[in-house]
């Protein structure tokens, strides 16, 4: 897929999004207000009632600021997220007009799924300035130009490992007729073992290792913490390392998928 | 009588298609699975940091979100597929053909479409249930048992009157999800002891937004034993907001204008 045509689908893509502009502020700001309000008086509670200043050597202030990022940059990261239309096309059969196209379906999906992360940006900028404005920016966090660079990177990663992991759960959809199910079971696991619903050092020792070793980490935990210098540069490499290693392994199940699944494919849809 | 035969129907026809599509069934299933464990997962992890979350000790909640389980389940089940449905007629204009039956509307689109897929996970979040009921530590007693049940069906009731409510702007606003996204952002309020929030916040999750009373204060009535102002203010509520929704779903119905409206 060239370049051109790349970026016209993308910028498709986000024009789409931001068009239902009543929808989009409303879901926007409502959102990320019961968001934050809920982790707010959660994490609120937890501190006063435990009678701890730090919990695992987080602050409330912290804590606050770690779930402000990780409800921004999770939207970075999923960008479409259900990614819903590649079921759609295979088993309505929309897939066939795309078969004729001079391009790659594929790189024309993911060009889609990168047109989401617009919204997604205009609502980080938004909301990550009023937070600067109204909140006190706590003591421990290091957001610096080298730490907006490296959490930049590690978005960017989060986002093709949230593309590959969904591209083969939707191609489940040559063999099942909806795969919906599969795509709301991805969510609830890895926004727990992702750290979008804590920060992954409150786990057990044990769990912490186990998750280590696990893809779920590189969506939302390494972005985030790198962002508030929680995680150092070479601890930042290494992970980067493995976040690649989990691209690569996911990439080739997801061909092996979608190659199998051609050969059932019969284009007149289920 | 002529409702509940036609709601036979209704389960007849649903049961049926729900076999036509057996992967689906599973997923499904497999699916709430998921969302059960992360949601004691999460508990579990913050009780480790803590013994006590908004009053609650581990125990209570354990049977707080088993309610909440519950109340998602019977949703999921009776409603939410109907629910998913009513934005998409009424952009298409498709809602005429409910609109000419001899039955009400909003009976018939609430409840056309039973989630047979999702019946299976009634019973798995029934087990989750008596299972926190039964390691409860202390003696909860029939009566706040039974009373705890009848309120986690009006929070079934009031999660269906909350959930259609926000939809209902659909007609005015053609977007393709009315406001169904933050209706499912604000259900996360629900999920979370009510004791947790404070001002201004718990008073409107108690009366106009009353998203703790779907599953936080059915959990205080049995902790904390039968108070006749609780139960009053739960069904209240309930009635209240019942009310207002049947009256804003025909006012919307008299904004609709057919195709593509």
């Amino acid at each position: 897929m060239n370049a051109r045509l790349f970026a016209l689908v993308f910028s498709l893509e986000a024009r789409k999004l931001m068009s239902y502009r009543v929808d989009f502020w409303l879901n926007s700001v409502i959102g990320f207000a019961a968001h934050f309000s809920i982790v707010y008086f959660l994490w609120q509670a937890i501190f006063s009632e435990s009678g701890s200043e730090l919990i695992r050597g987080w602050s409330f202030e912290m804590m606050l600021l770690y779930y402000v990022l990780v409800i921004l940059a999770g939207k970075l990261v999923r960008g479409a997220e259900h990614l819903g239309d590649i079921a759609t096309d295979i088993y309505e059969g929309g897939l066939t007009r795309y078969i004729i196209y001079p391009t790659s379906y594929l790189a024309f999906k993911y060009a889609q799924h990168l047109g989401n992360v617009v919204p997604a940006l205009v609502q980080l900028v938004l909301f990550a300035t009023l937070y600067v404005l109204l909140l006190p920016m706590p003591e421990e966090a290091a957001i610096t130009p080298a730490s907006i660079a490296m959490a930049a990177v590690s978005i960017g990663l989060g986002n093709l490992l949230f593309y590959s992991f969904m591209a083969p759960l939707q191609s489940v959809a040559y063999w099942a007729d909806n795969v919906w199910s599969l795509n709301v079971m991805f969510r609830f696991s890895s926004n727990l073992l992702g750290g979008a619903m804590l920060p992954l050092t409150l786990f057990p020792e044990w769990g912490q290792r186990v998750l280590d070793f696990l893809p779920f980490k590189h969506l939302y935990y390494v972005p985030v913490s790198v962002l508030i210098g929680t995680m150092g540069p070479a601890e930042w490499l290494r992970s980067l390392g493995v976040g690649l290693v989990w691209l690569l392994v996911i990439h080739l199940v997801f061909r092996a998928v979608w190659n199998r699944g051609k050969f059932v494919y019969t284009g007149v849809g289920i | 009588m002529r409702y509940l035969r036609l709601y036979l129907y209704f389960l007849r026809f649903s049961f049926s298609r729900a076999m036509e599509f057996r992967l689906d069934f599973w997923f499904r299933i497999v699916m709430d699975v998921v969302f059960y464990v992360v949601q004691i997962i999460f508990f579990s992890v913050l009780y480790n940091h803590t013994s006590v979350l908004g009053g609650w000790e581990f125990p209570q909640v354990l049977v707080f979100i088993c309610g909440f389980f519950l109340i998602d389940a019977l949703h999921m089940t009776v409603f939410a597929n109907n629910m998913w449905w009513l934005p998409i007629l009424v952009n298409k204009g498709d809602l005429d053909y409910y609109l000419v039956r001899p039955v009400s509307s909003l009976f018939f689109l609430s409840l056309r479409d039973f989630a047979a897929n999702s019946f299976v996970n009634i019973l798995v979040a029934s087990g989750l249930m008596a299972w926190a009921l039964l390691s409860y530590p202390d003696a909860l007693g029939g009566l706040r048992i039974g009373t705890y049940l009848l309120l986690l069906l009006n929070g079934t009731i009031l999660y269906y009157v909350m959930h259609i409510a926000f939809l209902i702007p659909v007609f005015w606003l053609h977007s393709n999800r009315g406001l169904g996204d933050i209706f499912f952002a604000m259900t996360r309020y629900s999920e979370r002891p009510d004791r947790i929030f404070k001002g201004y916040v718990r008073r409107t999750l108690l009366t106009i937004l009353p998203f703790s009373l779907i599953s936080s204060l059915p959990a205080r009535v049995l902790f904390e034993g039968l108070k006749p102002e609780l139960l009053l203010h739960a069904l209240g509520v309930t009635a209240l907001l019942f009310v207002g929704m049947t009256l804003f779903w025909k006012r919307a119905l008299r904004a609709y204008a057919s195709a593509s409206s």
